[in-house]
């Protein structure tokens, strides 16, 4: 079975930089010579090139399997995608006024006849059909989802949460990629990080009281234990079925940023860079949050796809629950308006007492919301963007492979694998947000002269890109744009951090320039990297993959545009921005590389890297380069958008005065016009950037004199940290003091009052106990004595007085008795 | 004009001998005589029991009576007496009137 | 082992232990601690061959022993155990016996000191392992005084203030539990099964077959007021925790780390032992109010958290706010007004064993957290936050397992403190989305005390306060507390089955009987309504 297959090469790909982190992590136990020895940086890289070498195989064998590069012209394959489609909504062909298309049989067939997981137990499969490998069917395009479950975690009922596998094209593209630039960033870090392999390593940005520098045994296995258990935690969010486990692997792959961030602990820097970064990250966790109560309140699972056994659905996925009408809306209840909940096979569930399930579309709104702030949070989307650039204090391999390539994807992908679950309010939030984050990001990094930190703004602004794309229905473009990225981007840090083991730790650029003779190899790499960031292209010669896949987001742009007349910023923003990034960019490697040394001393220590850092550098450059080839004909895009959401091919129309999202046609159409002007705004900022970087003619400085009110605004990141500090930092820090303040102040308060009132109560008690109780009692028996003393005259001691007395008693007593008791 | 005695006889009797007794210990001074009192007082009570005893219908029961109270002030002469003995040794007078040690 | 010597056994050994001790000569310090950790270690071993006697399948109790003890008053000796109560269990004797591995730092009168820390295990194995009301009662009321005095004699410079606010705010939860019991007992009838807690949960929802008559529904929601009191004061929840703060910071640490690992649990143990299935009316009454108070203990205890410069105050603050997250799941009742029945019940189901789970998290991620910072008290004898810094250098061990056990009480997947608290706020919104929302929030706050409180100590370029000749790595005894209770915080986070398996018939069958409960209030209301 295929599916199995993939699932063991995926899950081995997954398990193995575990593996490689409980190794690394106690490497200093078992090795004699944990500071000098290179073995735990060659066991991370080995267990994630051998998980890249899995999840290669994983893609090849789903590329065979499936009909994925039958691509043709795009008219063919899409016009077949959509045939499939209809085919997995069988109750649509009714309703579908198209002539049959000739592979509709087979696809509904298909549907129909699942085939179960050969092995007992083992919850498999889904959507689709798994084929006999040789000479059967080939698996159909958009059909080649397989899911299951790995173990359980908790079972309440009928509520059930678990560990899931979802593979599909999305998923083995993103594991291919992850993989392939994890191992080239681990080779990359074994030159990076050699100077840690020591006993004594001199941290020079970390200052002591007296001034003097932090000392420490360096730390070169630890470096890559906290590597490879990121890559554990990257790979297990890509695989995870269920967004409860996207949820946990997003928590563990924050953790894992937080300690790279802070790996040089000494500096004040590095560890506020880091808290800040696990903080705002937990704000957009807290909003996920939401979107999962919500989510399990109401559909009661997590899973995205069926499970399947002997070709019965056994647990239902989110994703079979909603369904999408023809229109491409959600089913909803005629009376309130609310999305009905349905089985796999389309019809409505119902609830014990027999009413329909349905959830409330705001809620809806509320849960696309609310994952989506958590990929704001991850995506360093406005507006909590504040933290990457700081995330810059860690190491630069982390830059690339973290905070670059694959974590701050992650909120992208995330974005791109709940997609079908997204109305149409929530998709224009993200547009906006990308559209908002892309621009704010942009303009920064025109200013910034930190090399880390202009690229750190730049995926800010390209991750932007990305939610834009996916928020304006481009949900190909969007996650094209991620892979195409994550490429060129890590490249590029890559090649800084070439720059600045180089420099010596020089980061500022205004102390580069000119390395292109010293570091050729580095500086052509990055110049790879720079156009394909910047979409320069030769329609028809050449194009590197940036052109393709920032073209494929403005086509989409312009579509969305074109249906929706009033949102016409979501074009226009791009546009520009597409500009200005190649500016930044190009300002960035001319100040970098070209014209003349800016300092002497820098200059003089700068030396090529070695060939360990270099050869990563060549191979990411070959794929930043070239792995779009062909554009959306091309293998990258046909293997990613395999199993592409089903409404995105007729796009959604509008309800009432709403959105209108188009159709892939009306992208297509688009392509021609959008990259023209792309490639306008591209070709224009790169001659900008010459004219004041690459020769003489314009004074920089003055520049920035006569404008310095805009620069400074810029160069203060438009004042958001000090927005946030004293938005929110300092009130909380206040409302904390408060809390412990009133615990002091009032509940310890109210409890010593208490006490002391209960002193005072005893004291007074003890007055009432002396004077008047102990006084009655004394009363009394000072009473008894003088009655004693006054009666003590009648004991005269002379006997014959008694005789008396008891006569004149005896008469007394019998007068008494006479007048009381006549008779 | 004599006829049988009738309890009211025996009991002014008694009363006699009680009034006697009483008188005389108030009156006496010496302490032997108080004893006497005391014994006429007794025998005063006892006339009473017998007569009692035998006008109505309580048997025998004043006549025991009678008998325990002679021994006891047999007893209690004999006490009485030692007593005013231990007193002369002490005062060399048996008058009460001196023994007045016991005012409060 | 029979399982009636087995349950006696548990409670008894440590006391037995105890009087041992008692004819040891004090000098011979080697001979007493080894005898008090060899006395934890087998009372530890027996709860483990209580688990493996252990029925899953079986949601009542198990084992039970009846036996008399004051028939006059219908009081027995009743123990017996459950999904509820064995986990618990287990989490005493093993945190009990980390305690006593982390009582080698106590440094006078040891020969008192393992007596009394000996009698205080008896107490709370008592109370988890006891189902009369009564015995129940002494047992809280025995685990008082030996706790009292090891905070009042071993504790810190403030220790007399801490040990009597401690000993007063339980005593007070204890009277108010002791009324609750008699009320129990009078409207019971008096009859032999007056005090057993068995009985007393069946005649609430109307099952009981031996008790007859049982508290009204208004009765029942007083009872269940002066219950939740009284275990709200332990538990701690706002407003009765302030007694928690002095209590930790004053204690040394072995008593820190069971005052939060286990004593903080018999809280919401008596609350889904006692004031759950003896008052399911007043339970659901007070839901509403069970849940806010624990939303609010959260947010308010991880502000105050946040605020606090004493290291040992922070954790302090962190138990108020884990032990909301208990509350909530433990509330989460939600009951249609129309069908009288509980909607989702599968999430209330959810919500308690989540409660439940967090409560052991909490007694091993706590008890870690205390233990860590005992460790660099033991050092350093300060815990200014802002006097510390750069432990990452200096002891790199301890630091990163200090590290791995504060992201536990972060809750960070993985661990086990993430199981818990998700598990809570998912099934939160069912009940209220708005208190689901806030409670959703705390994840915020908690990442932002801990990692601050992490960056103050563990991280930075140098050591900052005084005695930094004395920071020693980490040694042998305390690698070993701290690396099982880390080993624990991640089994438990990667395979919480193992909890859940143990725990799911009898949560399952508590959740019924609430049900049947509140439907037997309800008609008992109605035949009232009608009357009138």
């Amino acid at each position: 079975m295929v599916g199995e297959t993939l699932q063991k090469l995926l899950m081995t790909a997954w398990l193995l930089p575990l593996l490689g982190f409980v190794v690394e992590i106690f490497f200093g136990f078992w090795s004699k010579n944990p500071r000098h020895s290179k073995a735990a940086a060659w066991t991370a890289v080995g267990c994630i090139g051998a998980g890249f070498l899995c999840s290669l195989t994983a893609l090849v064998m789903w590329g065979t399997a499936s009909n994925a590069f039958d691509d043709g012209d795009a008219e063919g394959w899409m016009s077949q995608q959509a045939d499939i489609n209809h085919a997995r909504h069988p109750h649509h062909e009714a309703d579908s006024s198209e002539g049959a298309p000739p592979h509709e049989h087979e696809g509904a067939d298909h549907d129909a006849e699942h085939h179960g997981s050969s092995e007992a137990g083992a919850d498999h499969i889904l959507t689709a059909v798994a084929t006999e490998d040789d000479g059967g069917p080939k698996l159909e395009r958009g059909q080649t989802v397989y899911s299951g479950t790995i173990y359980t975690l908790g079972v309440f009922g009928s509520l059930e949460l678990t560990l899931d596998y979802y593979i599909d094209s999305l998923t083995l593209v993103m594991f291919t990629m992850v993989t392939l630039i994890a191992t080239c960033i681990h080779l990359f870090a074994i030159g990076y990080m050699s100077d840690e392999l020591t006993d004594e390593y001199v941290d020079h940005f970390a200052h002591k009281a007296d001034g003097s520098h932090v000392h420490r045994p360096g730390r070169f296995y630890r470096f890559f234990a906290f590597l490879s258990l990121f890559c554990f935690a990257m790979l297990g969010l890509v695989l995870a079925g269920n967004i409860f486990q996207v949820f946990i692997f997003w928590e563990l792959v924050g953790i894992c940023s937080f300690l790279l961030i802070g790996f040089y602990t000494e500096r004040k820097t590095a560890s506020d860079a880091a808290n800040k970064a696990f903080i705002m990250n937990r704000i957009g966790d807290f909003g996920f949050l939401i979107g999962l109560m919500v989510l399990w309140t109401y559909f009661g699972t997590f899973r995205f796809g069926d499970t399947m056994v002997d070709n019965e659905v056994v647990d239902q996925g989110l994703f079979s629950m909603v369904h999408r009408a023809e229109d491409g809306n959600f089913d909803r209840d005629e009376l309130t308006g609310d999305v009905l909940i349905t089985g796999t096979d389309g019809h409505v569930l119902t609830n014990e007492d027999g009413s329909n399930r349905q959830i409330p579309y705001y809620l809806l709104v509320v849960v696309g919301l609310g994952i989506f702030a958590g990929c704001v949070g991850k995506s360093a989307q406005f507006p909590l963007q504040t933290w990457l650039p700081d995330a810059m204090e860690g190491p630069t391999p982390v830059s690339a492979l973290v905070h670059s390539a694959t974590m701050v994807a992650a909120g992208v992908y995330l974005a791109g694998r709940f997609f079908p679950m997204f109305v149409q309010e929530v998709l224009l939030t993200i547009a906006y947000t990308g559209c908002i984050t892309l621009f704010l990001a942009a303009t920064i990094a025109m200013v910034a002269t930190d090399i880390k930190k202009v690229l750190a703004y730049s995926t800010i602004s390209q991750l932007g890109y990305m939610m834009l794309g996916i928020g304006v229905f481009g949900w190909a473009a969007g996650l094209f744009h991620l892979i195409t990225h994550a490429f060129f981007k890590s490249l590029m840090f890559l090649c800084s951090g070439s720059v600045i083991h180089g420099c010596h730790h020089e980061q500022e650029m205004p102390k580069m320039g000119g390395l292109l003779k010293k570091m050729p190899i580095t500086a052509i790499t990055m110049l790879i990297g720079v156009i394909a960031i910047s979409g320069l292209a030769i329609p028809g010669v050449i194009a590197f993959s940036g052109y393709h896949s920032k073209d494929a987001i403005v086509a989409s742009a312009l579509a969305f545009k074109n249906a929706n007349s009033a949102h016409f910023l979501l074009f226009f923003i791009p546009l520009l921005t597409a500009g200005i990034t190649a500016f930044y960019m190009f300002r960035l490697w001319f100040y970098t590389f070209w014209g003349a040394p800016r300092d002497q001393h820098v200059h003089d220590h700068a030396h090529e890297s070695p060939w360990i850092m270099t050869a990563p550098l060549l191979i990411l450059s070959v794929f930043a380069a070239f792995c779009a080839v062909g554009g959306d004909h091309g293998y990258l895009y046909l293997l990613l958008t395999g199993d592409e959401p089903a409404h995105l091919e007729a796009g959604v129309t509008a309800v009432g005065d709403g959105i209108t999202l188009p159709a892939i046609q009306d992208i297509v159409d688009e392509h021609t016009t959008a990259g023209t002007w792309a490639l306008v705004a591209a070709v224009s900022g790169t001659l900008i950037a010459y004219i004041l970087y690459g020769t003489n003619f314009v004074n920089v400085e003055e520049m920035k004199r006569q404008l310095a009110g805009v620069h400074g605004f810029l160069t203060n990141k438009w004042h958001f940290d000090e927005l946030y500090d004293a938005l929110f930092m300092r009130p909380a820090h206040k409302v904390a003091a408060f809390c412990a303040w009133f615990d002091g102040a009032v509940f310890d308060r109210i409890l010593h009052g208490a006490a002391k009132a209960t002193v005072v109560v005893s004291k007074w008690d003890r007055v009432f106990d002396e004077n008047v109780v102990d006084g009655f009692v004394n009363l009394i028996a000072s009473a008894t004595q003088s009655v004693g003393t006054s009666l003590k005259v009648v004991q005269t001691g002379r006997l014959r007085q008694y005789v008396m007395f008891i006569v004149l008693g005896v008469v007394a007593l019998f007068a008494v008795m006479f007048t009381t008791f006549p008779g | 004009m004599l006829h049988d005695p009738d309890l009211n006889s025996y009991l002014f009797i008694g009363a006699v001998l009680f009034v006697c007794g009483v008188i005389c210990m108030a009156t006496k001074r010496n302490a032997i005589g108080v004893l006497m009192g005391v014994e006429l007082v007794l025998n005063g009570a006892n006339v009473n029991f017998v007569a009692f005893s035998r006008y109505t219908t309580l048997g025998l029961d004043g006549q025991i009576f009678s008998l325990f109270v002679i021994v006891l002030a047999a007893a209690e002469a004999a006490v009485a007496l030692a007593i005013v003995l231990n007193f002369y040794n002490n005062h060399l007078t048996v008058d009460v009137d001196r023994g007045n040690k016991l005012k409060g | 082992m029979n399982p009636d010597v087995l349950l006696s056994a548990i409670i008894f050994l440590p006391a037995l232990g105890a009087l041992l001790l008692a004819f040891l000569d004090s000098r011979a310090v080697v001979q007493i601690r080894a005898i008090a950790l060899g006395f934890t270690v087998a009372t530890f071993v027996l709860t483990l061959m209580l688990w493996g006697q252990f029925k899953y399948a079986e949601a009542g109790m198990q084992m039970l022993v009846v036996k008399e003890w004051i028939p006059t008053w219908n009081v027995y000796y009743r123990l017996g155990v459950d999904g509820i109560s064995l986990p618990l269990v287990i989490l005493t004797s093993f945190v009990t016996m980390l305690a006593a591995v982390a009582s080698w730092s106590i440094n006078k009168q040891h020969k008192g000191y393992f007596i009394l820390f000996l009698l205080l295990e008896t107490g709370m194995l008592g109370v988890f392992l006891s189902l009369d009301f009564f015995l129940f009662f002494v047992f809280w009321e025995v685990m008082l005084l030996p706790m009292y005095f090891l905070i009042g004699v071993w504790g810190g410079p403030r220790r007399e203030y801490a040990a009597i606010k401690f000993f007063l705010y339980t005593l007070i939860g204890g009277v108010l539990m002791l009324i609750a019991m008699l009320m129990f007992y009078f409207n019971s009838g008096g009859t032999t099964d007056s005090f057993n807690l068995i009985e007393l949960a069946k005649a609430a929802s109307g099952t009981s077959t031996t008790l007859t008559t049982t508290l009204s529904p208004n009765l029942q929601i007083t009872a269940f007021v002066l219950l939740f009191i009284g275990f709200a004061i332990k538990l701690p929840a706002f407003p009765f925790h302030t007694w928690l703060p002095d209590a930790h910071v004053e204690a040394p640490t072995p008593i820190s780390m069971i005052l939060a690992g286990v004593l903080l649990k018999l809280g919401g143990y008596g609350i889904i032992r006692v004031a759950f299935p003896l008052c399911p009316y007043g339970a659901y009454y007070a839901a509403y109010a069970l849940v806010g108070i624990g939303v609010f203990s959260i947010i308010y205890g991880a502000f105050a958290a946040l605020a606090q410069t004493d290291f040992k105050r922070l954790v302090a603050y962190s138990s108020v706010s884990h032990m909301g997250y208990v509350l909530i799941g433990l509330g989460v009742w939600k009951i249609g007004e129309a069908t009288g029945k509980t909607i989702n019940p599968d999430m209330w189901l959810m919500g308690i064993n989540g409660a439940m789970f967090q409560m052991i998290a909490h007694g091993v991620s706590s008890a870690g957290m205390f233990f860590m910072v005992g460790v660099i008290y033991d050092r350093v004898h300060h815990r200014d936050l802002n006097k510390f810094g750069g432990l990452m250098g200096r002891m790199p061990l301890y630091s990163g397992l200090a590290a791995g056990l504060f992201f536990a009480g972060l809750g960070l997947p993985g661990l086990c403190g993430f199981i818990g608290e998700i598990f809570v706020v998912l099934s939160a919104w069912n009940y209220s989305p708005t208190l689901a929302i806030i409670a959703a929030s705390g994840v915020i706050l908690t990442a932002g005390y801990i990692l601050w409180a992490m960056q103050r100590v563990y991280m930075g370029t140098e050591y900052k306060g005084p005695h930094s000749e004395d920071i020693t790595p980490i040694n042998g005894r305390e690698l070993t507390v701290a690396g099982v209770l880390l080993a624990f915080a991640i089994i438990l986070g990667v395979f919480p089955g193992i909890l859940f398996d143990m725990m799911q018939s009898s949560t399952g069958a508590l959740v019924d009987s609430m049900q049947l409960g509140y439907e037997k209030a309800a008609a008992t209301l109605n035949e009232l309504q009608a009357m009138r």
